[in-house]
Parts: C-alpha cells; sequence; structure tokens
C-alpha cells in the first residue's frame, strides 16, 4: 500500500448520487463518465438484460417507464423486488442501489486508478434500521469489504467545517432534499463541532416545489385546452410523469433565467382527447409565488429548532446549504433574509454530503485502498490513534504483539517528519505496551517516524515503521436517531439505548419468558421485539426487527419464567445485531427476522388516513370544549399533513410505490403524533401521579435512604418540577420512574418490606404459569418467614414474581413479545 | 440502571479528569482510554469511584464523552464529581415486581395500608 490514503464518501441520493474522496488534507469530488460530479440514482434494464446507471438511464425515464427505475431509495428496507417487464429481471431495492454504487466506484477507479473496498454511505438522519440494513447490503453487492454509514446532516456538518475558517459561533445546517428537509443546529467551539440539535419536515422537500408547478400546469393545460388531468387517475400518470420531468427541468432553468418553457420530449395522449402539445412558460415571479409557502414552512422548522435550543436567529454565524433544491437562488435570499444569516460561499451544496462522507471515512481510518501485500520487518506493533483529530496533542497507544527475530524493543519515541517536533522517550511497561503524546501541526497530515531501541540504546526496525495522523475539524461518535428498545409483553418498552447514544453501543438485559416454548412444535415460538421509537408503549414504536426462539430449534422444552440474557449491538452506522443467551437451554440464538419495512397496502392506507382524519376530528371537538389552544395549533399541522398524505396516496394508487411508502411512514408519525394529543389529555392525571410518587419515594428515603440517596432524590425532584413547568409529558414519566426505583431501592431495606410483597404474590398463585412450582416456592416462602430469613424470602418472592401471568390482550399490541 | 448506579458512570470518574477538564483535554482523555481498551491493556479496564472500583468498558467511555461534550448535560455531572461521601451500601433487586409504577404496584392492594 503506497501513496495518499483513499478515503471515499458516497452520497447515496434519492434523485442523484455523488462520490468525494479525501486524502487526509483536501476533498475531491470525483466525475463520471460524462464528467458530471452527480449521477442520477436511475436504472434501466433492457431486453437483452444490459444494465445501464446515471444519466444514460434517466433519458429513458419518460419514454420507458416499464424498464426504468428512480427513486428506489424511498423503498430500501421492504421487500418488493422491482420488475423489468423487458428482461423479465426482478431488481429488489438494495439490488438497484447497489448497480448505483458500483457505478460509482468504477468512477473511482477511472479516475484515481484504485477500486475503493471501503467507503462511508450518507443515510438519511432519521433513517429507521431496516433502511440502513439494507444500506449496508447495497454497499456488500456493490463489492465493498468495510462499509460506515453516516447521517447526512452529519456529514454536511463536518465538510462544511472542515473547510470553514471561521471562528467559534452556532450555525445551521439548511438541508432541503428531494423528498425532505432537515436542519440541524452546530456549534464550533475551540476547533470542536458539536450537533447541537436537529429538527425536520418529512411532507416537506424540492418534489413538493414539482409538484406545484405540476399543479399550475395542470390548472393552465384546463383553461387553456379543457383536458383535466389527474394525479390520482392511472390512465393519467405518463402525462403526469412527463409534466414532473418538465417541471423539473423548468426550475433549474429558472435559476439563471426569467423565464422557462416547460418542455416535453413527446405530445401528451390522455385517453379520449387524443395527443396534444401544451404551451406552457414559467415564469420566476410565478415560481416565487409557487415556492413561497414551501420555503415558510422550512423556516417554522428552523425558528422552532433555534427557540428549543435558546438561540436568536440573530446570533448565527452563517447558514450552509445543501441538496439541489437550495440552489434556486430565490429560496437562498429569502431564507437569508427571515433568518438575517450570513450564507456561508464557496460550499456545492450538491457535494457537500459525500464529502463530509469523505472525510468520516478518514475519522474512522476507513482506507478505501484496503490491505496491500503484506511485508513485514522487525518487531511488530498493534497500534490505536486518531487518524483525524481536533485536538493538537493526541496521544499515540501501542503494543508490542511479535517480537520478530531480533530484540524486544525497551523504549519508544516518535519523531515528527518535517523535524519539529520529538516526543518523550518512553519505557515500555509489563504488557510491552507505550503511552505516547504527540504534537501535531494544524490542519495538516501530520506523519511520525516510530524509534523503537532496545536496553542497548540501539535502534530498532519496527513495523508499522509510521503513523499519521491529520489535523483538523472532527466530529463526535455518530449518535443513535431515535430510541431502541425490546417490547415486553406489558407493552412497556425496555430501552436499550436512548436517542442520542454515541455509536457504537452495546448493551445486554435479562428478561423472563412469559410463556413456555414446546420442544419440536412447529408453532410454538417465542417472540422477542425490537422496536425503535419514543414512546412508553412498545405498539406506538416502531416494529424494526424479531428475535425468534423456535420450538424447532430448542434442545428441550423452555419453561416460562425462564431467564433470557439479550444483548443488542449497533455499529457506527445504527446497524443492529442481537443475541439472546438462554442459560437453561446453554443455547445462543442470534437470527434476528423480519428487519424490513412492512409493504404499503394502499387499501389499508386509505383506511388508516379514514381512522386518523375522524380521531384528529374528535380530538378538535374535544380540545374546543375543554379550551385547549395548543392541541388544536397541533391538530391543525396533523390535518394539513394529512392531506399530503391524500395526495400521497392518490399517486400510489396511480402507481407510485415510492409514494406509498411514503405515506405509510407519515401515517405512522402523524399516529404518533396524535397519541401525544391525547397523553396530554391526561396531564391531570400524571400530575395526581407526580404528587403521589414524590410523597411515596420522599417518604421510603427520608425513612430508610442514605445520605447519597436522599441528595440523588433532590436532584430528580427538581427535575420533576421542571418537566412539570413545562408540561413535557415523556420528561416527566422518565422522571418519575427514576424516583421510583430511588425509592424502591430504599424500601427494600426495610424487613418488612419482603413478607408484604412476598404475601401480595402468593395471593395470585392460582394464575401462575406453573403451579405445582409456584406452591412449592409459597412453602418455602412461609418457611424462610418463619425463621426471619428475609435475604432467602426475596430470592423466593423475585422467582414468584416470573410465574406470575401476563395480560394477554397487552401481549397481543406488543408485537406478541414472549418476554418481561 | 438505578440513579446510584448512574452516580458511579459519572463521566468525570470514567475518564478520570477533574470537573476543571477543557474540551480538549476531554477529547484527548476519551481517545487515549478508547485505545487502551482496544489494544486489551490492564491498566485501562477499571476506574474508581467513592462507590468503589468499576469496570470501564468502550461504551461507558464514548457515553462520557458524549455528555461531557454538552455544556448543559456537562454541567449535571459536576457536582456529583465534586462528592466524595464514603460508599453507602445499594443492594437493588433482581428485578422489580411491576413493570409499571414500581413501588406503588408492586404490593397491589396492600400499596399505602402499610405504611
Amino acid at each position: 500500500m503506497t501513496g495518499r490514503p483513499l478515503y471515499v464518501g458516497i452520497d447515496l441520493g434519492t434523485t442523484n448520487s455523488a462520490v468525494a474522496v479525501f486524502d487526509g488534507e483536501s476533498t475531491q469530488v470525483v466525475r463520471n463518465a460524462q464528467g458530471s460530479p452527480l449521477t442520477p440514482s436511475v436504472v434501466r434494464i433492457d431486453a437483452k438484460g444490459r444494465v445501464t446507471v446515471g444519466s444514460a438511464a434517466r433519458r429513458f425515464l419518460d419514454r420507458d417507464p416499464e424498464n426504468t427505475r428512480s427513486e428506489f431509495k424511498r423503498l430500501m428496507g421492504t421487500e418488493r423486488p422491482l420488475p423489468f417487464r423487458a428482461s423479465g429481471r426482478e431488481l429488489t431495492p438494495p439490488e438497484l442501489a447497489a448497480e448505483i454504487l458500483k457505478a460509482l466506484r468504477g468512477d473511482v477507479r477511472d479516475q484515481l486508478g484504485s477500486l475503493p473496498t471501503a467507503a462511508v454511505i450518507s443515510v438519511p438522519a432519521l433513517f429507521e434500521l431496516p433502511q440502513s440494513a439494507a444500506t449496508a447490503e447495497a454497499a456488500r453487492l456493490a463489492g465493498f469489504d468495510k462499509v460506515e454509514l453516516l447521517p447526512e446532516p452529519i456529514a454536511s456538518a463536518l465538510a462544511a467545517g472542515w473547510t470553514a475558517e471561521h471562528g467559534d459561533g452556532r450555525w445551521l445546517v439548511y438541508d432541503l432534499g428531494g423528498g425532505t428537509f432537515d436542519v440541524s443546529l452546530l456549534e464550533t467551539d475551540g476547533g470542536f463541532l458539536r450537533v447541537v440539535g436537529h429538527d425536520g419536515d418529512n411532507f416537506l422537500g424540492g418534489r413538493d416545489v414539482d409538484w406545484a408547478i405540476v399543479d399550475w400546469a395542470t390548472a393552465m393545460i384546463e383553461r387553456e385546452h379543457g383536458v383535466k388531468i389527474r394525479r390520482d387517475n392511472p390512465e393519467h400518470a405518463a402525462a403526469t410523469a412527463q409534466l414532473k420531468h418538465a417541471a423539473e427541468e423548468a426550475k433549474v432553468a429558472l435559476s439563471r433565467a426569467n423565464e422557462a418553457v416547460l418542455t416535453m420530449p413527446a405530445p401528451l395522449e390522455i385517453a379520449g382527447h387524443g395527443a396534444f402539445d401544451p404551451e406552457l412558460v414559467l415564469g420566476r415571479a410565478t415560481l416565487e409565488e409557487l415556492l413561497a409557502p414551501l420555503v415558510d414552512r422550512s423556516l417554522e422548522v428552523c425558528r422552532r429548532l433555534l427557540a428549543d435550543h435558546h438561540t436568536d436567529p440573530g446570533q448565527l454565524a452563517r447558514i450552509v446549504f445543501v441538496g439541489g433544491p437550495t440552489v434556486t437562488p430565490l429560496l437562498r435570499a429569502r431564507v437569508a433574509q427571515v433568518l438575517g444569516a450570513p450564507v456561508a460561499d464557496g460550499l456545492d451544496p450538491m457535494t457537500l454530503v459525500a464529502q463530509g462522507a469523505a472525510i468520516h471515512a478518514a475519522t474512522s481510518a476507513l482506507d478505501g485502498r484496503g490491505a496491500g501485500p503484506l511485508v513485514r520487518r522487525g518487531a511488530r506493533l498493534w497500534l490505536q490513534f486518531p487518524a483525524v483529530c481536533t485536538d493538537l496533542s493526541p496521544h499515540v497507544v501501542g503494543r508490542v504483539v511479535e517480537g520478530g527475530s531480533g530484540p524486544m524493543p525497551e523504549r519508544i519515541h516518535l519523531v515528527r517528519d518535517d523535524g519539529g517536533f520529538t516526543s518523550e522517550v518512553t519505557t515500555l511497561d509489563a504488557e510491552h505496551a507505550f503511552v505516547v503524546a504527540v504534537e501535531l501541526v494544524s490542519r495538516h497530515a501530520n506523519t511520525f517516524t516510530i524509534v523503537a531501541q532496545d536496553a542497548a540504546g540501539a535502534v530498532l526496525a519496527v513495523d508499522p515503521p509510521t503513523v499519521t495522523i491529520v489535523q483538523g475539524m472532527t466530529i463526535g461518535d455518530p449518535p443513535l436517531s431515535r430510541s431502541i428498545g425490546v417490547a415486553l409483553a406489558s407493552d412497556q418498552v425496555q430501552v436499550y439505548f436512548e436517542r442520542g447514544t454515541p455509536l457504537p453501543a452495546r448493551r445486554s438485559f435479562t428478561h423472563v419468558t412469559v410463556e413456555s416454548v414446546a420442544r419440536a412444535s412447529a408453532d410454538s415460538v417465542l417472540k422477542i421485539p425490537i422496536v425503535q421509537g419514543e414512546h412508553d408503549r412498545a405498539h406506538l414504536c416502531r416494529l424494526v426487527g424479531t428475535l425468534e426462539i423456535p420450538g424447532h430449534a430448542i434442545a428441550r422444552t423452555l419453561p416460562a419464567g425462564s431467564d433470557i440474557e439479550l444483548t443488542i449491538e449497533l455499529d457506527r452506522g445504527g446497524r443492529m445485531s442481537a443475541r439472546a443467551l438462554v442459560p437453561a437451554l446453554d443455547q445462543v440464538f442470534e437470527h434476528v427476522a423480519h428487519l424490513l419495512v412492512p409493504a404499503a397496502d394502499t387499501e389499508v392506507l386509505a383506511a388508516s388516513l379514514a381512522t386518523l382524519r375522524k380521531r384528529v376530528d374528535d380530538l378538535r371537538a374535544d380540545a374546543f370544549r375543554r379550551g385547549m389552544a395548543q392541541v388544536l395549533g397541533t391538530l391543525e399541522h396533523a390535518e394539513h399533513e394529512l392531506a399530503e398524505v391524500a395526495r400521497d396516496l392518490g399517486a400510489a394508487l396511480g402507481g407510485n410505490d415510492d409514494a406509498g411508502q411514503r405515506a405509510r411512514r407519515n401515517l405512522l408519525e402523524i399516529d404518533a403524533a396524535l397519541d401525544e394529543v391525547e397523553q396530554s389529555k391526561q396531564w391531570p392525571e400524571l400530575e395526581q401521579r407526580a404528587v403521589r410518587t414524590l410523597t411515596w419515594a420522599g417518604g421510603q428515603i427520608a425513612y430508610l435512604g442514605t445520605d447519597r440517596e436522599r441528595a440523588l432524590f433532590e436532584d430528580i425532584a427538581r427535575a420533576i418540577d421542571g418537566a412539570r413547568q413545562e408540561r413535557n409529558v415523556r420528561d416527566l414519566q422518565r422522571q418519575l420512574r427514576l424516583a421510583n426505583q430511588l425509592g424502591e431501592t430504599a424500601w427494600y431495606r426495610d424487613p418488612d418490606t419482603w413478607p408484604a410483597l412476598f404475601d401480595a404474590a402468593s395471593s395470585r398463585i392460582d394464575a401462575a404459569t406453573d403451579l405445582p412450582k409456584a406452591q412449592a416456592l409459597v412453602r418455602e416462602g412461609r418457611a424462610a418467614n418463619g425463621r426471619n430469613d428475609y435475604a432467602e424470602l426475596r430470592r423466593i418472592t423475585e422467582k414468584l414474581w416470573k410465574l406470575l401471568p401476563h395480560d394477554p390482550s397487552a401481549q397481543r399490541q406488543s408485537y406478541d413479545s414472549g418476554v418481561r | 440502571m438505578n440513579a446510584v448506579e448512574r452516580w458511579a458512570g459519572n463521566p468525570f470518574f470514567v475518564l478520570e479528569l477533574a470537573v476543571t477538564a477543557s474540551r480538549a483535554e476531554v477529547e484527548r482523555a476519551g481517545q487515549k482510554w478508547l485505545a487502551m481498551l482496544e489494544l486489551g491493556l490492564a491498566r485501562a479496564a477499571i476506574y474508581t469511584t467513592p462507590l468503589g472500583v468499576r469496570a470501564r468498558t468502550p461504551e461507558l467511555v464514548r457515553t462520557a464523552m458524549a455528555e461531557l461534550r454538552d455544556p448543559e448535560r456537562r454541567a449535571g455531572h459536576e457536582p456529583w464529581c465534586l462528592l466524595q461521601e464514603p460508599a453507602s451500601v445499594i443492594d437493588p433487586p433482581e428485578s422489580t415486581a411491576s413493570e409499571g409504577e414500581p413501588g406503588f404496584d408492586a404490593m397491589g392492594p396492600l400499596q399505602w395500608s402499610r405504611r
């Protein structure tokens, strides 16, 4: 492996994709064979099975839609294959994405002479686990050995931060993609970059502008030709697609000209009206009118984010624009004017994400050149150091793992290749390890020679002989976008990772089975559903995978009340793996099933839409009765979003799968928002619970707690007050749980507690899942109680709890979870 | 994790830093501990708290770094780092009796009648 490193970053976009490389000091956007930095995310397969990608395929999008596919990124994570009629082939969304990635990989080879084996691929901030898994699968199919996924806002922030010469301060990344809007508030402090907060609107994107132009065009056509083109009419799908394509081109043309003609490649064909060629001229003023409500919606999200983080728009050091639609001068001017902050110059909104991903590849030491030929010389060192870091004085930590043929090194020091720095000489410890502090030159790739010496001071050869550390802006570990946990049979969630947890992460908990699994039974299966979301109730979160323990795979029947030690692990890209150890069977289960986004059936979507509309009406009537003005605002917003869903549903009925998936996702979001409205109705009840909890836990801690617990309780009580003042339902619920846990810790010290808990559990054993075992435990417990053996009584009571029944209706709701 | 265990996981203890540590020192210490853990060095495997010795893991170090990067969350950890009382005996139960409202629900109908 020679020359400069090859760090590859890929923006796998809905409409266009881009690839950039970073060599340790600067980024370079790789151009494709057509000389463009952007490759349309379009795949075509002709009758002979030949695959074409990019702009060559895009030309066929209107002419040959049955053999040309685009916007499949929105279908990532679904199992639905997309047919190519002429060749008879069917490709899944990851297979289609792999074709794009292969093309980009080839472009890197053509331009830089090396076919990359590793890359960082950006994904939307709110991608669900199945979608991330599908993206990683696409990378594998494209021939990448190693891949990391990075949220798009973090990638663009990193690229903008890397090139920034500005001082400390807060800034905004305004990212308007084809179908979504993301905004991130960032802070630079002493060279360190931090994501302060993130917000967005899944219903807002450049495509909304395109559709607004299409609606304007169809209105003009109806007025001038008397032809009504409907987006939800499958017979008008080809005409609609032509208009949409023309709208996209006109929008781009208007960033340079004052007016643009909507040019169709062929006359529009409408059943009953024949073919006709409308003449449509779109002016800048009309586009501005169409654009204004959409930009205002995005500004509303920006203001909300700034308010959440106590930042005045005037305090912003700059705004960074990301995404194709932000190229529109009208949009940039309006955003800058309303927020009153300067726009960062010199950044390409179309390739910023790919550049950030490439920089992140360096941070993760993902050198795309792969492993070179193995040439070993001298003692082998296992080294750990940051490939890229902000700190000017990082550590190089190492360990001699193989002495080679000569003597073992005794002392080590590092010399910077420019001669400007030599580290202290460090003596290797008993583990043959060393920790050396080095000093970096700012914004450079710093190479250090490792000088190893034996006891006599003779210099020894070591492998590797050098280390290189790039100094520049970095960002912390990527944060998890949504909390992940296990759905319990009670419909509650055992949270494994809270939102914001730095990745990678791993956690283990012990669960208890609520039903038995019969050995060799085909029907008997224990399900451990893994969910993602911020809700207390499992059924409100999204099912992202199920770990199953089937009857046919177990060594013997597993009784209810058995322990399951579950470990969930997330890598830096948010990909999940789970492992369940069943001590009673001495078996491990690792297969996570159904890691897929559910299909978007249009009938189901239509029914859900009708249900949610009725729910909005009911909640509005109730809110009027109670005079809850804040709730009315939320409901108005939900109603607006439901109208958007109805539009997507119309497009889905016209055969657009992508619109169907968007509708499904957004219905879930609206459902969750309405749940929050309902929760807020229960605020008085929650307040009562807060009073009860504070009184109960406070009493236990005052009576039985330690000084430390009393101090902790005061802290939690303050947090409860804060959540009550802000009327923050989720935070209040979380703080109340903490207060209860603390109260319980004290309460369990009371010698009277366990006899009482034992009595309570004994009174319910008629319903136990294993009655003979429960009866035996009750006998043991009585004996333990009789001799005042509270430790034993506690052990028995805990066993009894595991045998007590669960609520079947809650279990059904909770994705049939078999654990608690 | 109960509240006391959360205290034992105070980021300043995990990273072996004083509350006055700068942002750069936080990154430097985190990077060093992660590197040492990756190499399996024994001296990185544990850290000391007023509650006794605890195991240091890469997850704990990453979480500690993330906590101290955020000024608001960092401020919440600083007072706890300064408290140096002797360890109290904490013995949390293996599992709670109820998943609903612990403490209240655990005893079912008995709840308040006992106290």
